[in-house]
């Protein structure tokens, strides 16, 4: 049982996501899952070395990714109500109306 | 062999969690992602830190199926039961590099420092009140955007 090669796995599931979904929702739960790669392989190489600093990082981590998070779901409602739509490629397609109309 | 049931459980989950068209039932695979993880940690001997991942995943995990249902707009056709067990095997098949292939070195190097002293002979609770600033900060910029969108009222 490697968790190596498991943390890798939770993060190359995280960019396929990242780089395939058009959904906000979705491109948010891709993050989430690079971020518990990381903390996965973080925990694993702390106890692989004994030391316990390594876990008072993670909860920094912990606390920043959740920081990260909250951010990252306010901006996510805003931009929903506003503009009625959650996916990416509309969001794009709106940027580009409006680019078009001030230069009109 | 529990443990790779558990890191099998863990890429099933995070595939349901990707791949699921309806976000409520992502969110609950997520959130069948971070209880596996959690686990995981404990099997690593970090007990600390899974109970933070219980802590700060059922707060992530709350206001994401509120904010879910806010954004979620109803699926045109259903996943099919066929394309579920399509991931299912999808996740199993990701797993097994994790379970057979062995990289890393997992002898003990370095002196044994434990959780306590880390926190507070290394200055490791320092980390852990910056990581409340930093929190708190975000929460404050949240209102902000919130109280912007609504104008003050």
């Amino acid at each position: 049982m490697d968790f190596v090669i498991l943390s890798l796995v939770m993060l190359a599931i995280g960019i396929y996501g990242l780089l395939t979904k058009r959904h906000l929702l979705k491109v948010f739960i891709s993050i989430e899952l690079i971020a518990t790669g990381a903390t996965l392989n973080f925990v694993t190489l702390a106890s692989a070395m004994g030391k316990g600093l390594g876990e008072a990082f993670l909860i920094l981590a912990f606390s920043t990714d959740t920081a990260v998070s909250a951010v990252i779901l306010a901006l996510l409602v805003i931009i929903s109500k506003k503009y009625h739509t959650s996916d990416i490629s509309d969001l794009v397609q709106l940027e580009d109306n409006y680019e078009s109309e001030d230069e009109m | 062999m529990i443990l790779e049931a558990i890191s099998i459980g863990l890429i099933i989950s995070a595939c349901l969690a990707l791949f699921l068209d309806e976000a409520v039932y992502s969110i609950a695979a997520l959130a069948g992602t971070f209880f596996f993880t959690a686990i995981l940690y404990v099997a690593n001997g970090a007990v600390f830190v899974a109970i933070f991942q219980f802590a700060v995943g059922v707060g992530t995990l709350a206001i994401l199926f509120l904010s879910g249902e806010m954004l979620s707009e109803k699926p045109t056709k259903k996943t099919s039961l066929k394309s579920t067990f399509a991931l299912i095997g999808a996740g199993v098949f990701l797993s097994l590099p994790a379970i057979f292939l062995s990289v890393s070195n997992t002898n003990a190097v370095g002196p044994d420092v434990s959780f306590g002293d880390a926190l507070w002979n290394l200055r490791g609770v320092d980390v852990v009140l910056q990581g409340l600033v930093i929190m708190t900060i975000a929460l404050g910029i949240a209102i902000v955007l919130y109280e912007k969108r609504t104008g003050g009222k």
